[in-house]
């Protein structure tokens, strides 16, 4: 799997790889101005930006200028529309098979299975190599949103990172008036606190809800207590030359037998 | 929930979530061809239509594109859902204010429309049948001359409706003025589809910012805007948006070209790793899919952007000041579906 | 009326008041997610034309209902509202439970918030499955619920005991 990097940044001056630097001969003026204006604006609030040429562009930005970014992408860049507010949770799945990884970590810890495939073990033990996304990020959260500029058709994408002991972010609703439900709704899914939102309840969720459903180590209990029949119908190609998660698949299956 | 002063409302606030199934987190368990049956459901009414842009994100993660003839039974599947989905809306709109005749009609001439994406697709309600790389199966003997009848239908149900609901005194009474948004509110909320449209904000993604894999510049069409953002406008524009459909659906069915429905691509889909966020013009709204892949069999994370959670957060701020009555009218036009909320 | 409720009835009045019972149902539309639209299908368009089948499918409360269509994905936060209504509800009544999310929760199976079966909250007669089920679906569960009343032992209803239907 190759990891997630940033083809072009904008901030530092790091050699590409050979290969992708042969990707990235296509420039995107129009989007390269976009990250230029926003630069030019946020000054040293942008961290790091990716644009993928004729298709779109991500800029993140430091949490603390996350609301100044809405008010300059809405009033002064012309991102009037408002398309989203999210947030991203880039654990890994502790959760293995049953839930959404392909390998079957959590029936290999309760066997204790020393053979596990590398890199299962110590998802338990030591703290997790996070692996984040375009624009590239440092912290397991981040927040993720979209505005669009509907006179030139662009859209941008901005993230921000947000340390885990502090789950805050100002809000943007006072911005974006949309933003409103959707703060909501990534404060009951994410935990993430979103500071000066007028009404901050439940949006989905009943009050005695607990737990925070989209973070990575919300179990889904159904998954638990049957296990999924979905995946086993998914057989690897014999090209794959991936023989341990037969094996594993054998192995869970006389298990459960 | 609304808090009233006589028969004035003087805060109103949706409370969603009766109907929240939790999307987000069930795609992140699922694979990708199994995620496309699971996102039928979010608008139920134009449920192909769900599955476009979500195959399509993960058509772009993968570097696929489907074959030509794929992609326009693609976008006259798209188009016939939108059929489906806004010909109810007219039907609904006039049960809402009190005129049940059209919602028979609506009921009717639906059927032929859903007639059509049954015999194509198998499913009625929830088709399944986009696949990453194309589509399921090929079109059936003697379908296009059934559709392009269903057309001629659809499009008398439109005259129907403007004769019986458009032009009725009661009815413009009802929807003049009533619920007005301004552009940049709508904008401000993100609201799309026809409500943005309404506001006179000419914007279209089927025309402005269409993804590749479906095929709408074979077809001549107009987006139609209005610029009094009231009740009234929003219906007359998707009047007009389900006439430019029916239009766009017989250009294409005359412009299928020949050749293999399926690209070529492996038969277990590992999605590279990547991200893509991919919004199409679904009936109700823009509604787009922001995929996280890590390579594996199934999505890191789906963001899914539905076009009514966005519509309908515009209710408390239009909302304020106007009467009972008026409130109905106001969710009616806005229109909404409850799982396209909720998710 | 002692005899009724105690449920020791002559045997052709308990079949005149089954007949009765079993040719005007009043069925409360409940309707949840995309099955609603099939049941307003079924119940509304004139291709389906459900008044033929002796039911009447516009009472404006439940309390008005003998039947209740419950149509689509029940939520965790929608339950106590179906609980309710069922409870309004006066006796005898019956319950469709329409499409898979209704009878056991469907493609929502491993869903955090959905309830995994309209049955674990109210008792059911009649499961339509199906996702959604096609119009004519619903209609033969109603006819299958017809022939339940028409077969109905009322002493044993009025006892809470499970129905067969022969």
């Amino acid at each position: 799997m190759n990891p997630l990097s940033s083809a072009d940044t904008t901030d530092e001056t790091a050699e590409a790889p050979a290969d992708e630097a042969v990707e990235t001969v296509e420039v995107d003026e129009r989007r390269q101005a976009v990250v230029d204006q926003f630069t030019e604006l946020l000054g040293d609030a942008v961290v790091q930006s990716h644009i993928r040429p004729g298709d779109d562009v991500w800029i993140r930005v430091t949490r603390d200028a996350w609301a100044t970014t809405a008010d300059v992408a809405r009033n002064r860049l012309g991102f009037t529309f408002f398309d989203f507010l999210s947030a991203m949770d880039w654990l890994p799945s502790p959760f293995g098979r049953d839930m959404d990884a392909q390998e079957d970590t959590s029936g290999a810890v309760a066997v204790d299975d020393a053979d596990a495939s590398p890199g299962e073990a110590d998802a338990d033990a030591g703290p997790v190599a996070l692996e984040t996304g375009y624009a590239g990020g440092d912290t397991r959260f981040q927040l993720l949103a979209r505005v669009y500029d509907v006179r030139n058709h662009i859209g941008v994408t901005f993230r921000a990172d947000l340390p885990d002991d502090d789950l805050a972010a100002p809000t943007w609703s006072t911005t974006y008036l949309g933003a409103d439900w959707h703060e909501r709704e990534v404060r009951e899914m994410f935990g993430i606190n979103f500071i000066g939102h007028p009404h901050m309840v439940n949006l989905y969720l009943p009050g005695e809800f607990e737990g925070y459903p989209l973070r990575k180590d919300f179990p889904l209990l159904a998954r638990r207590v049957k296990p999924w029949p979905g995946i086993v119908d998914v057989e690897q190609m014999p090209t794959d030359g991936d023989e341990d998660a037969g094996d594993l698949r054998c192995r869970r299956r006389c298990r459960r037998q | 929930m609304a808090k009233l002063d006589g028969e004035q409302v003087v805060r109103c606030e949706p409370i969603p979530g009766y109907m929240h199934r939790g999307y987000e987190k069930l795609c992140e368990v699922r694979t990708y061809p199994q995620v496309t049956t699971l996102v039928n459901r979010i608008d139920w009414l134009g449920s192909f239509a769900n599955e476009v842009p979500f195959i399509l994100a993960a058509e772009k993660l993968m570097d696929v594109e489907a074959p030509p003839r794929a992609q326009v039974i693609r976008t006259i599947l798209f188009e016939l859902s939108r059929l489906g989905n806004i010909s109810l809306f007219l039907g609904d709109l006039g049960i809402q204010l009190g005129g049940l005749t059209i919602g028979f009609y609506a009921f009717r001439d639906r059927e032929f429309v859903l007639n059509q994406i049954e015999s194509a697709t198998g499913g009625r309600f929830h088709p399944n049948f986009d696949r990453i790389g194309g589509i399921k199966d090929d079109l059936p003997k003697g379908w296009i001359a059934e559709t392009k009848r269903a057309m001629d239908r659809i499009r008398r149900l439109c005259d129907e409706f403007e004769e019986l609901v458009l032009g009725n005194e009661i009815f413009a009474a009802r929807t003049r003025g009533v619920g007005v948004i301004p552009s940049d509110v709508a904008l401000s909320y993100g609201m799309s589809g026809a409500n943005l449209r309404a506001t006179g904000v000419d914007w279209d993604l089927r025309r402005d910012a269409c993804p590749p894999g479906l095929s709408y510049d074979l077809a001549d069409w107009k987006v139609w805007t209005h610029p009094d953002g009231d009740s009234y406008a929003r219906t007359w524009v998707r009047l007009q948006e389900v006439r430019e459909s029916t239009h766009i659906v017989d250009q294409l069915l005359d412009s299928i070209p020949s050749g293999p429905i399926m690209a070529k691509v492996p038969r277990i889909i590992k999605v590279p790793a990547g991200e893509a966020y991919v919004a199409t013009e679904n009936p109700l709204g823009e509604m787009g899919y922001y995929v996280v892949s890590k390579g594996d069999l199934v999505p890191f994370r789906v963001k899914i952007r539905s076009a009514s959670f966005n519509n309908i957060s515009v209710v408390p701020w239009v909302s304020r000041g106007v009467i009972i009555p008026d409130l109905i009218t106001i969710m009616a036009s806005l229109y909404f579906i409850l799982g396209d909320i909720d998710r | 009326m002692g005899l009724v409720e105690s449920g020791k009835m002559p045997k052709p009045l308990t079949t005149l008041l089954s007949l009765s019972r079993k040719y005007s149902l009043w069925v409360y539309q409940w309707g949840l997610a995309c099955c609603a639209i099939e049941m307003g299908s079924a119940f509304a368009s004139p291709r389906y034309d459900v008044m033929r089948l002796g039911v009447i499918p516009f009472p404006a409360s439940p309390r008005q209902a003998d039947l209740v269509v419950i149509s689509g994905t029940v939520t965790d936060k929608m339950a106590p509202a179906v609980k309710r209504l069922y409870d309004q509800m006066p006796d005898p009544k019956y319950v469709i439970s329409m499409g898979s999310c209704a009878n056991c929760g469907g493609p929502y199976w491993d869903s955090y918030s959905v309830t995994k079966g309209v049955d674990q909250i109210i008792p059911v007669d009649v499961y339509v499955p199906g996702c959604p089920p096609r119009p004519e679906a619903l209609l033969e569960g109603i006819i299958l619920l017809q022939e339940r009343i028409g077969t109905e032992d009322m002493s044993k209803r009025w006892r809470g005991e499970p129905i067969v239907v022969s």
